[in-house]
């Protein structure tokens, strides 16, 4: 049931590539065809091959066999593949129909074509070196620009015009930095941006980028990537303190630590030279697997399962590609065989962790003044012991079992109860320093020997495997004779001749800025996820990324964002609901819906509640009693008060098999595992949250209490409202609009005065001064219908 | 040029949804998505760009809707339906060697104990099925089931073992059955979620929220938890001093100014969301309706045991296990709440009754004890569910399905003693045989499936894997388990697992 689109796609973006009367490329045209149609008999995996005929190896495919070679260049008429392809015998005819694959006419007259051009052989497409747009093209944005263009031309599509100057002004802070500008700010901007619209564009990037709420803001992505959560998982998904590590994430995006680094660091700080303590909190990255602490478990499955984990994440976060189908059989339709699986498995079987309850090794993180207090209440422990045992020593019988008087007189039982409280106090000390879960390797001698696992089952171990990174072709190999480990995992990860790392991470930026990325299946490179749209594009962000940039994340959102490209106005003309519905040529900017921390950072910020205080333990916002029932756990939700109520989202506390339910409902998944784009949906549940969630109510209270305090009619406030929430300059029939909702709510509380203090009460508002509490509840409701707007949610 | 349609690759044709930048089939005008009162199921012409409106199977279809029955923990095979006189005569008695050999257990340490059923069996019905004293009235409709006697797993502890048999995988990450079922065939009322969970027993099962979660499918498509306790659906319920007339208003201005902005924008996406606005204010009147089992008549209160408007008090406990009460009306108020949704249209009902792990070490897991208890909380609500359905005439299209995640061994579980102690005596989890049963929706009524051995440790006939029970489901829903998929991580995922080893088990169609 494979949609046909890529192909189609190919064929115009080949057409972009090389012009349309280029020969057909077999990377992008061939290479997945016959992937989808051939390769699960005839491809990678050994032990589903059928007739020893492989299509991901042109030796096979071009060698001599009964009957002929499947594939004889420049004639199709000799090549078994057409024949095969064209015969009408039910028998014969490839792919055989109980598989359920068929090629389209215009699929095989590809294939005739490509043979009758000599069938030129390649890699997957994104196993080949980046390609290099040529010259005229230009740098940076006006690359961007350039390609996109190209795409427009294939299509009878332009770009939009540009976005207005406030329009843009929230967009770029919004995708920048997580949250909306004041109107002040955007209405400076648009005072810019009318005299020099790129210079104004320019500096309000940077000032975005500079910005401590940046880090916050793209943490998010990376930690779901990182599945970041504050427990455990599993039946009892108990607590952990992990939130140093995020912090770790935020500061580091904020230095704009280059990906290089910040994938070393990750992977494998521990293995640094005299890694620093950051560094060490870094590599919780992988200690974010899960732990099970349920009774009658066999820890070694889930220790097994946990690097299972990592070694998947790996795949998916670096590479986009499913490494974790290759833990049972070989990969059919990526090289990734059963034995490589288990290689890349062994780098990451030498770590101490063994899904131990105290979640160890872990890495306690005390600042001086707290290692002075330890050592005070250690010296006051080790006293008070001593007294005790001089009181002890004083009575000659006392340390003998039988000696129960004297133990029980007055000056011993005192001595003894100042003995554990100075204990008491020590350990709650301890409690309070926060430590957490980090990779250590094994002692030489303690080194785990890894077998591959039979079908997956780690109580059927085969035989016995090297640690080796894949060998993807092309890439570069481990080196001969050096010990594969962590360390040099990450190094060949992020290795020049690696053109996949920075593919998928240009990928995964464009699509958090344009809605889609260029590969729509972020997290799936491999031979049968989507093709780029715009193979050029992508390879060129790729190398503005790591080349132009030295893997500065900054430097690539700032080409991007300066870009015309991204500049357009997001518009929905008939052209272009026909022509790119889905804007996949990118003739508009994207709308997108907010993700679910957005949407709740940008409410508090516009109501003037959010609170900016950065890092920290997690967090535990107002939610609804009772949804916490893991079985076996008796934590508990306690609402925050003060400050805590109102912290960014990324803060709030995140309890894997109960997360916070207004996060669940805008689409964010678990953390139980590594998650590389969430789907967005729209649903009545999340209508029900901005409706209903007293967070949101309590936000359009506070709005309210804005509005209020700005002089002026009700038409003057109802455009404050609009203004402070959509930023953009308002329409007078969206003013009538809010205030006719205003008055309405305002004669229905007049009537009703206990409802306008009920709903009051309810959004936990403020009382002010002079403000009849029909008219504060009804501007609150005014507001909260402001909150509601798809506007609102969006951006445009 | 011919430009190529707006497919998303990681999406079947099939199930075009109405995503974020997606095309909708038409534009529909805001003033035809709003003020629609009709909750008459499979009435509506669907939305073109509601991803839950309801679909054609795919191959013809025996059940149109589902009502899953989970004992979490685990309910013990032996001393409910596996009648094994010599397995009694072995109590005590050391267990053989071979029975131990190679095989791994949750708590089980040594060489345990033999142990007997302590509850007496007869045969039931026209079908002579045997079960234990257990399930009184049950065993009335005993001959308007099927029991299968011989399932299987591969998984022996409660949080893999339920994330197996729910989503297909021992793992976190893939979506549950019922979501499944949500995203292949829709919802058949508009105003009401298409997969609900309900659950009792005092806690969530181990496996979290996972078990209902939609994995790699869009979360439109996970199981929605109604609640029995506070509001029924989160955020449901406005705010106090909201009035239905205010909110009315309220959603007016909304959709207002959201027309302004599609005039201007004109994202269809717009319109999308202005319809869920709407979807939700129906909701907000049609779930505590439907939520309200006080509308039910005495006689079927009574039937099924139900106590509208109760709370357990083992709700607010942290181990409610030793405090449960046989007449605890939880589960009967779920089932009967799980017939009203059905009824109403929802297309796949999960209950979950937590309290069946009974390994006999703790106070209040006991088969004993504690067992008899939690059979008397769902023993009378089972049977009225049964035969409410068929008075009805619903259990013809509805498949009810009843059981746990594994057996429970033969052996007595001795990590914490070794000797008989009244109160104490349990069993360890054992994969290798289990009870199910499944009723309706095209089942074969009255038959016995399957078998083990004298001492109900190994399966002798008909072995019915976790797999076959996933296809059979689908199966009988009109959903090929064989070509049923979602395109993720460039693969054609399927509820039943990427090999073919999964069958539809024709044996239990009628």
């Amino acid at each position: 049931m494979r949609s046909l689109v890529p192909l189609l796609l190919l064929a115009t973006a080949m057409s972009m590539l090389t012009g349309s009367d280029a020969p057909i490329s077999f990377s992008l045209q061939i290479r997945p065809l016959l992937s989808e149609k051939c390769f699960s008999c005839h491809g990678p995996d050994a032990t589903h091959r059928e007739a020893k005929l492989r299509f991901d190896d042109e030796a096979s495919a071009k060698g001599e066999r009964k009957g002929g070679p499947a594939i004889v260049p420049r004639d199709p008429a000799a090549s078994q593949v057409w024949q095969r392809l064209i015969t009408s015998d039910s028998d014969d005819v490839m792919p055989p129909p109980k598989s359920h694959r068929t090629l389209d006419a215009a699929q095989k007259s590809l294939i005739k074509q490509w043979i009758a051009e000599s069938a030129p052989w390649g890699r997957h497409w994104a196993f080949e070196p980046l390609l290099s747009a040529d010259g005229e093209i230009g740098r940076g944005a006006h690359a961007i620009d350039a390609l996109v263009a190209q795409g427009h031309a294939a299509h009878g599509l332009a770009f939009a015009p540009p976005a207005d100057a406030r329009v843009l002004a929230r967009r770029l802070a919004l995708d920048l930095i997580g949250l909306p500008p004041t109107p002040e700010r955007a209405d400076a901007f648009a005072a810019a941006f009318a005299v020099d619209a790129d210079a104004a564009v320019a500096g309000y990037v940077d000032e975005l980028l500079a910005s401590p709420r940046y880090g916050e803001h793209w943490a998010r992505m990376w930690l779901d990537l990182a599945r970041y959560a504050d427990t455990k998982g599993y039946e009892k998904d108990l607590a952990r303190q992990m939130w140093l590590y995020r912090d770790w994430v935020i500061n580091a995006l904020n230095d704009d630590m280059p990906f290089d680094r910040f994938t070393i660091e990750q992977l494998a700080g521990d293995l640094l030279p005299d890694p620093t303590r950051e560094q060490l909190i870094a590599t919780a990255f992988q200690r974010n697997t899960m732990t099970n602490d349920e009774g009658g478990i066999d820890k070694e499955e889930y220790r097994v399962l946990a690097v299972k984990d990592r070694v998947d994440t790996t795949g998916q976060v670096w590479l986009g590609l499913s490494v974790g189908c290759a833990k049972c059989h070989s990969h059919k339709y990526d090289p990734i065989s059963h034995e490589d699986y288990y290689r890349l498995f062994a780098i990451y079987n030498q770590s101490a962790d063994a899904n131990l309850w105290d979640d160890s090794p872990k890495l306690a993180l005390s600042s001086p003044a707290q290692d002075a207090e330890r050592a005070t209440l250690e010296a006051a422990v080790a006293e008070a012991k001593t007294a005790l045992d001089a009181l002890r020593a004083a009575d000659p019988h006392a340390v003998r079992k039988d000696a129960v008087v004297p133990e029980d007189s007055p000056q011993i039982v005192a001595a003894k109860k100042a003995w554990q409280a100075a204990k008491d106090r020590l350990n709650e000390h301890q409690a309070g320093i926060p430590s957490v879960l980090v990779m250590r390797e094994l002692p030489v001698d303690k080194r785990r020997t890894t077998h591959v696992q039979v079908r997956g089952n780690f109580l059927n171990p085969g035989a016995v495997v090297q640690p080796a990174v894949l060998p993807l072709p092309g890439f570069p190999a481990s080196a001969p004779g050096m010990r594969v480990d962590r360390l040099a995992l990450a190094r060949w990860l992020v290795d020049a001749g690696n053109p996949l790392t920075p593919r998928v991470m240009a990928n995964r930026i464009w699509a958090r800025l344009f809605g889609t990325g260029l590969v729509e299946t972020e997290e799936d490179f491999g031979a049968l996820g989507s093709l780029p749209s715009h193979p050029l594009l992508l390879d060129q962000l790729a190398r503005i990324y790591r080349d132009e940039g030295a893997w500065s994340l900054k430097h690539l959102l700032r080409t991007i964002a300066i870009s015309r490209t991204y500049r357009q106005a997001a518009v929905f003309d008939a052209q272009r609901l026909e022509h790119d519905p889905a804007n996949r040529w990118l003739s508009r900017a994207g709308r997108l819906r907010l993700t679910a921390e957005q949407l709740r950072d940008q409410t508090l910020c516009v109501a003037g509640l959010l609170s900016g205080k950065i890092g920290g333990p997690s967090v535990m916002p107002p939610q609804p009693d009772g949804l916490w029932h893991s079985t076996y756990n008796a934590t508990t939700w306690v609402n925050a008060s003060g400050e805590d109520r109102y912290r960014r989202a990324l803060y709030t506390y995140w309890k894997r098999t109960t997360p916070y339910p207004s996060m669940t409902a805008f689409d964010a998944g678990s953390r139980e595992v590594c998650q590389v784009r969430r789907i967005h949906t729209d649903t009545p549940l999340q209508a029900l949250v901005t409706l209903n969630d007293p967070v949101y109510l309590e936000a359009a209270a506070a709005l309210a209490g804005c509005v209020l305090a700005q002089p002026g009619d009700e038409a003057k406030r109802a455009e404050r409202g609009l203004r402070l929430a959509l930023i953009r300059q308002v329409r007078s029939e969206e003013i009538a609009a809010v205030v006719a909702a205003y008055q309405r709510a305002e004669g229905s509380f007049a009537m009703a005065p206990d409802d306008a203090q009920a709903l009051l009460k309810a959004a936990s508002a403020r009382t002010i001064a002079g403000i009849p509490p029909a008219e504060q509840a009804a501007w609150t409701v005014a507001m909260s219908v402001i909150i509601n707007l798809d506007e609102f949610v969006s951006r445009n | 040029m011919t430009t190529p349609p707006p497919l998303p690759a990681a999406m079947t044709r099939r199930h075009l949804l109405g995503r974020s930048g997606v095309a909708l089939g038409t534009l529909a005008g805001l003033a035809g998505l709003t003020g629609c009162d009709d909750r008459q199921a499979d009435q509506e012409p669907p939305a073109p760009s509601d991803p839950l409106a309801a679909k054609p199977p795919m191959i013809p279809a025996r059940a149109t809707r589902v009502i899953y029955l989970h004992m979490a923990g685990s309910p013990s095979h032996l001393d409910l339906f596996e009648y094994k006189p010599e397995l009694a005569k072995l109590t005590g008695q050391p267990c053989p060697e071979s029975l131990l050999k190679g095989k791994r257990f949750a708590f089980i340490k040594g060489v345990p104990k033999m142990l007997g059923s302590p509850f007496s069996f007869s045969q039931h019905g026209q079908s002579g099925q045997w079960l234990s004293e257990l399930l009184p009235h049950f065993a009335t409709v005993i001959d308007e089931v099927a029991v299968v006697r011989s399932v299987i797993t591969d998984q022996f502890n409660h949080a893999p073992a339920q994330l197996f048999l729910h989503t297909g995988q021992p793992r976190f990450g893939y979506p549950s059955l019922g979501s499944w079922v949500n995203y292949g065939l829709g919802s058949r009322n508009r105003d009401l979620p298409g997969f609900v969970v309900l659950s009792s027993g005092g806690k969530t099962p181990d496996a979290g929220k996972s078990v209902w979660g939609s994995g790699f499918l869009p979360s439109v498509y996970q199981g929605v938890q109604c609640r029995t306790v506070g509001e029924p659906v989160l955020y449901l319920s406005d705010p106090p001093g909201m009035s239905r007339t205010l909110r009315r208003g309220m959603l007016d201005s909304v959709q207002a100014l959201n027309r302004i902005e599609h005039d201007q924008v004109g994202d269809p996406e717009t319109l999308t969301r202005a319809a869920q606005f709407e979807l939700a204010y129906r909701m907000q009147t049609s779930v505590p309706e439907v939520m309200d089992i006080s509308k039910e008549p005495k006689h079927i209160l009574d039937l099924y045991g139900a106590r509208p408007g109760y709370v357990a008090p083992t709700d607010a406990m942290g181990d409610p296990r030793a405090h449960y009460k046989g007449d605890d009306p939880t589960f009967a108020n779920n089932c009967l709440l799980a017939r009203r949704l059905v009824e109403s249209g929802v297309r796949f009902v999960q209950l979950y009754d937590w309290g069946w792990d009974h390994h006999g070490a703790s106070p209040g897991e006991s088969i004993d004890e504690t067992l008899p208890i939690k059979c008397q909380q769902i023993d009378r609500a089972v049977a009225a569910l049964i035969t409410d359905l068929k008075n009805r005439g619903l259990l013809d299209e509805t498949l009810v399905v009843w059981g746990g995640e594994f057996g429970r061994t033969p052996m007595m579980q001795n990590d914490v003693r070794d000797t008989l102690v009244k109160g104490f005596m349990g069993r360890d989890h054992h994969p290798y045989a289990n009870t199910m049963w499944m009723a309706g929706g095209g089942i074969k009524p009255g038959l016995a499936l399957g078998a083990t051995d004298e001492i109900g440790y190994y399966i002798t006939e008909h072995p019915v894997t976790i797999r076959d029970l996933q296809a059979t489901i689908l199966h009988q829903l009109g959903l090929n388990p064989f070509r049923f998929s979602y395109r993720y991580q460039g693969l054609d995922q399927r509820l039943i697992g990427p090999t073919n080893e999964g069958r539809v088990v024709t044996e239990l169609l009628s």
